[in-house]
């Protein structure tokens, strides 16, 4: 791994720690309208990012935005992951018909995109925050289970792992001390790339309206509650748009194996 | 040769029927998906949509759209009904979906294709340009606006586009799809087609004023991609050797380049558009909702949002089906041009 992949690797950890304490913590309520007499202005030492046209502090509503993108991220990415790793146990060991259909399936489900995939989902289930994670996270299970496939298999029938085999090592061993540790950087990368690809869709998702709450601070959200601001101040626009671009930046270069 | 020609054509054939197969699949699965959250929808989509639900009323309309039924009716008349292009009335707007399909349909169309053309054309020039000025700041700088453009997220980069082309500069209209102030012309929906057909210049050159902004915005994400896959192709020693030995025949350079080069790229080129088809599509979707673009992306959002019954089943599923078509259609051309490739399948 290179030197820049490092500090990009840090700073992508460190970007990510700092939005999800805006979860726990932000300087001002952001859902009260609590400076409407001063709604609109701009940057000022008690208010860093503005006050927004609804009278609240702007870089609160940014930062506990931010937490709940990543938070709805991560959540997206766990269930894609555990839906990803159910379907790659029962084609790797369930009867051959499941094997047949689980890749006919994946080769079907690769080609609807996201937001259709997403948009079926909306109609029948309301458009919530719990909704766009469940969208997200289905939309995203072909390209993980073809990753992990690909990973399990290369790694599977690797030389060393079949003389750790040879040598009479348990199952519980060859998964924890021979294939675990070799297949985690790769686990990893696969892992911040999904990330990436969940903010991406999620905050686009949030920002077409699919969300349900039109107040709910979230990045793409926030961006779509200032839209009509934009010619007044085009700034309720820029930063929600620069926050989630950092993100994806940060999170893009620390990858350390491209897929 | 000969012999080597007919196996050639023999596997892309067997690659054109899996892909037939796939779509005849993929058409069941999203037709019986789609059909059952339909059905699963809270409440009674005629009832939500009448301002008096008198019960009267509600059971006259559900007669008529045959929704009284039972389910495996309703989804054989759904099916053939959609094959037919049968496909109902709007329960907002009460003109029939078909129609209003052929008036979405081609805004996205005209907007997609004409992005995802001056994409590939921007990212093939920023990378041959690469490889001719041998700069390593030029070259940087490119690789880094290629890594830009796929994670700046497109509704953003749009109302920045917006702000610049539109606020401040002036030069641009900030949404919409064409000045009504001016008779539109009919036609085809394709307005840059219909403007030439018309042979209205005028027209021709407002529909590329409000086309230019929503066209750049989209089409960054696949000159980004263009520029990644390039990227990587460049860095093969093995193109080199090639150049050098084409030079050695006596080649000219605009010869190599452009015949012998290109054809090369165009298989990597034409397989991370199909399969980023996708991820376009969405982006059409997202730039459309940013512009005020009157396409099927926003059609669509706002059916689900709305509840419309025949818009979600025959909109949904005739998107879901091209989309299914142009991933395909590119999985194959791919495969033409490099039979040594696996398709996307495998």
């Amino acid at each position: 791994m290179s030197r820049l992949t490092t500090i990009f690797e840090y700073a992508s950890w460190g970007a990510l720690c700092l939005s999800l304490t805006g979860l726990l913590y932000t300087p001002y309520n952001p859902m009260e309208q609590d400076f409407r007499s001063l709604a609109f202005s701009s940057a000022s030492s008690a208010h860093w990012f503005g006050i927004d046209g609804l009278g609240r502090d702007f870089g609160s509503r940014l930062w506990r935005g931010s937490g709940n993108t990543i938070a709805m991220a991560l959540m997206a990415l766990s269930l894609n992951f555990i839906i990803g790793l159910v379907l790659l146990s029962i084609e790797q060991r369930g009867p051959r018909v499941l094997q047949r259909i689980i890749l006919l399936g994946i080769g079907v489900w690769v080609a609807v995109p996201v937001l259709l995939i997403g948009l079926v989902i909306m109609v029948f289930l309301k458009p919530s925050v719990v909704t766009l994670i469940i969208a997200v996270s289905l939309g995203n299970v072909p390209l993980v289970f073809r990753q992990l496939r690909i990973l399990w298999i290369e790694q599977r029938n690797a030389l060393y792992v079949l003389a750790t085999e040879t040598l009479g090592a348990g199952r519980r061993h060859l998964l924890l001390y021979t294939l675990w540790p070799n297949l985690r950087p790769d686990l990893m990368g696969l892992a911040k790339l999904i990330l990436a690809i969940s903010i991406l869709e999620l905050s686009g998702l949030a920002f077409l309206g699919l969300i349900g709450d039109p107040d709910f601070p979230e990045l793409g959200a926030i961006l779509k509650q200032n839209q009509s601001y934009l010619f007044r101040n085009p700034m309720l626009v820029a930063w929600p748009g620069l926050i989630l671009s950092t993100l994806l930046f940060l999170v893009h270069l620390s990858k350390s194996r491209s897929y | 040769m000969i012999v080597a020609n007919v196996h050639k054509f023999k596997v892309f054939l067997i690659e054109c029927l899996h892909k037939g197969i796939m779509l005849i699949l993929v058409f069941v699965i999203a037709s019986v998906v789609i059909f059952t959250a339909v059905n699963l929808i809270p409440g009674d989509p005629v009832s939500l949509r009448l301002k008096n639900p008198d019960p009267t009323r509600v059971a006259a309309i559900r007669t008529e759209l045959g929704l009284n039924k039972p389910l495996p009716h309703q989804y054989f008349y759904y099916v053939t009904s959609f094959v037919q292009g049968n496909w109902g009335k709007s329960l907002i707007t009460g003109q029939k979906v078909r129609e209003e399909i052929s008036t979405y349909f081609p805004a996205t169309i005209e907007l997609a294709l004409i992005a995802l053309f001056l994409g590939v054309i921007l990212g093939l020039g920023v990378t041959l340009s690469t490889q001719c000025f041998k700069s390593t700041l030029w070259r940087n700088t490119a690789f880094s606006l290629g890594a830009l453009g796929l994670t700046v997220p497109i509704f953003w980069l749009g109302f920045m586009f917006i702000v610049v082309g539109s606020l401040w500069l002036g030069w641009f209209p900030s949404g919409g799809r064409f000045d009504f102030t001016l008779p539109v012309p009919q036609g085809s929906g394709f307005l840059i087609f219909d403007s030439l057909a018309a042979g209205r210049l005028d027209l021709l050159c407002v529909t590329y004023q409000y086309l230019a902004l929503p066209v750049f915005c989209l089409s960054l994400y696949p000159a980004a991609l263009v520029c990644n896959v390039l990227k990587t192709r460049f860095a093969d020693p093995r193109l080199d050797t090639l150049i050098r030995a084409l030079r050695a025949k006596g080649l000219s350079e605009s010869r190599i380049w452009l015949i012998h080069i290109l054809r090369l790229l165009s298989a990597p080129v034409i397989t991370v558009i199909g399969t980023n088809f996708g991820t376009l599509l969405c982006g059409a979707v997202l730039t459309e909702s940013v512009f005020s673009w009157p396409g099927m992306g926003r059609y669509l959002i706002e059916a689900v949002l709305n509840r419309d019954l025949f818009v979600i089943e025959n909109g949904l599923l005739l998107i879901i089906i091209l989309a299914f078509l142009i991933i395909s259609t590119a999985d194959l051309l791919a495969f033409r041009l490099n039979p040594t490739m696996k398709s996307l399948s495998d």
